[in-house]
């Protein structure tokens, strides 16, 4: 069974953003929720400054600690690595939001669904997408789980105009992941948490 | 200001890292989602425990009522108008193999029911006494139940690994010796208001217990000192940051220092006033360590090795 994973090229990334409104349309998550965004650091002192960008999302870890700190079990991982919540089984406790160390936990407020972007109701898309949503639970990204069972890649993925994310199995050693991961000496967010993360970063 | 080597090898003068105002943005972000509700239940669990398990140790049947009245509706209903999803908190009892909240939802039902066994005899008579080895049955239930209460809190927020604040396990027994002292202060306030006399060890247990919180904190506060970046970052924001007016105000002046002069007064000077302003006093230095506990955590940066400590 594959292991589904990411790896971000920052050598590539040019912090436009287009990953973070692809999910956002591929999702229709609500206001204020972003299950991919990116990251921006500025750095120096003028003149001698520039900007630094990390995309971020979900590192469907194979520790998750989100998993293991739900007391229902609504957060489980499947058999090919991704992290999904199970609505029905949430009970908003929020036990996983101070669980995970990279803060991709988001909380579905009371009232949150009720409206819009900037409108007091639902376009008809909001109101289609949101339906996939229920007030008082958790959410999270989920490696666009339906779009990877019809063997296609993630929003962000497919839209990345750099190419600077790559998507597939983390563990097949003959993979394009596991190349890249070994040759370019890949690293992961905040390894001191020891949650194992599926997305990897390459600078070199 | 610090300097580092860039992701192309040059050196750049990186500003301190500060407080993330935005998701996007980098720097170190606030705890948000444990809020008022969920420290009032904690500080509610904590001090309604404690007081049972002392006025079942002194036979206090005031005392026992108050705090199982304190944990069994306040501690609870402080949970339920927390949950994005009431109506499913069972389901939280479904996985005690692994979750501390689901150990404390445990604790709290078989408190409730072994607490109520106790009271009911105690209130309306001894027709509702229980026969000889059931009742002891359920004083050791309720002891042990109410002991699990007093610092579950501290293994939950313990197991988060994502608040390296709350990240050892100092944290269950300094909330577990907090409840202690919560329940001892008002078990004696309860006794004076009702013109009771006060069993003499109870005034002792709180002078030690203030004496022994007050250096468990400082040694919880010395680990955090050598803990995980994040760590360090929340006991700055503690000491120095938006929560250093509160922490030191209310816990350690208004909480420890002026509890304990007033009890040393109140030695000399016998009032009920006295007592009613020590509770108060020392239940507000509780409530916002708690209170700060949660509010000051911070979620750790998005750092890599090949960055070093600065991040991204």
């Amino acid at each position: 069974m594959a292991r589904y994973g990411m790896v971000i090229d920052l050598k590539r990334c040019i912090g436009c953003n287009a990953c973070t409104l692809a999910c956002k349309q591929e999702n229709g998550t609500p206001e204020g929720i972003h299950f991919a965004r990116v990251v921006t650091r500025e750095v120096g002192t003028y003149p001698a400054t520039k900007r630094t960008f990390l995309p971020v999302l979900c590192n469907h870890c194979s520790d998750a600690p989100c998993a293991e700190a739900c007391p229902t079990g609504a957060t489980y991982i499947r058999p090919d690595g991704i992290v999904l919540v199970d609505k029905e089984k949430c009970i908003g406790c929020r036990a996983c939001n101070v669980a995970c160390p990279y803060m991709n936990r988001h909380y579905v407020a009371k009232g949150l669904l009720k409206h819009g972007y900037g409108t007091d109701g639902l376009s008809p898309y909001e109101a289609i997408k949101f339906m996939d949503f229920e007030e008082g639970t958790n959410i999270k990204c989920t490696l666009c789980a339906p779009r990877v069972d019809q063997g296609l890649e993630p929003a962000c993925v497919v839209t990345c105009p750099t190419d600077a994310r790559i998507f597939g199995d983390v563990e097949d050693p003959n993979g394009k992941l596991q190349g890249l991961i070994k040759d370019r000496k890949g690293w992961t967010l905040s390894p001191e948490y020891n949650t194992k993360p599926n997305v990897f970063y390459l600078d070199e | 200001m610090r300097s580092s080597a860039g992701s192309e090898g040059e050196k750049v003068t990186t500003p301190s890292v500060g407080i993330a105002n935005h998701r996007f943005a980098y720097g170190y972000y606030r705890q948000t989602f444990w809020n008022w509700l969920i420290g009032t239940a904690f500080f509610l669990g904590g001090l309604g425990a404690g007081l049972f398990v002392l006025g079942l140790l002194t036979d206090h049947t005031a005392g026992m009522l108050a705090g199982y009245l304190i944990v069994v509706v306040g501690k609870n209903t402080a949970h339920m108008l927390f949950l994005g999803r009431p109506e499913r908190f069972w389901r939280a009892a479904m996985r005690p193999d692994r979750s501390w909240i689901a150990r404390g939802i445990w604790a709290m039902g078989l408190f409730a029911a072994s607490g109520l066994i106790l009271l009911l005899p105690r209130v309306f008579g001894p027709a509702w006494q229980l026969s000889g080895w059931l009742n002891g049955a359920a004083t050791a239930v309720a002891v042990l139940s109410a002991i699990i209460i007093m610092f579950y809190d501290g293994f939950v927020m313990n197991s988060s690994p994502g608040v390296a604040f709350w990240r050892t396990h100092l944290l269950p027994l300094l909330l577990l010796m907090y409840a202690t002292l919560g329940g001892t202060t008002l078990s004696v306030t309860i006794h004076e208001l009702r013109g009771e006399p006060t069993p003499g060890f109870l005034p002792n247990l709180e002078h030690w217990l203030l004496l022994v919180n007050f250096v468990l904190l400082a040694v919880y506060l010395a680990r955090m000192n050598r803990s995980l970046p994040a760590a360090r970052e929340t006991l700055h924001q503690l000491l120095s940051g938006p929560y250093a007016r509160v922490f030191f105000g209310l816990v350690l002046l208004v909480g420890l220092f002026a509890t304990l002069l007033l009890l040393i007064v109140e030695n000399h000077v016998q009032a009920t006033w006295l007592v009613v302003l020590i509770a108060v006093c020392e239940l507000t230095g509780d409530f916002t360590l708690v209170m700060v506990l949660l509010k000051s955590g911070l979620f750790p940066l998005q750092t890599a090795p090949a960055y070093g400590a600065g991040g991204i």
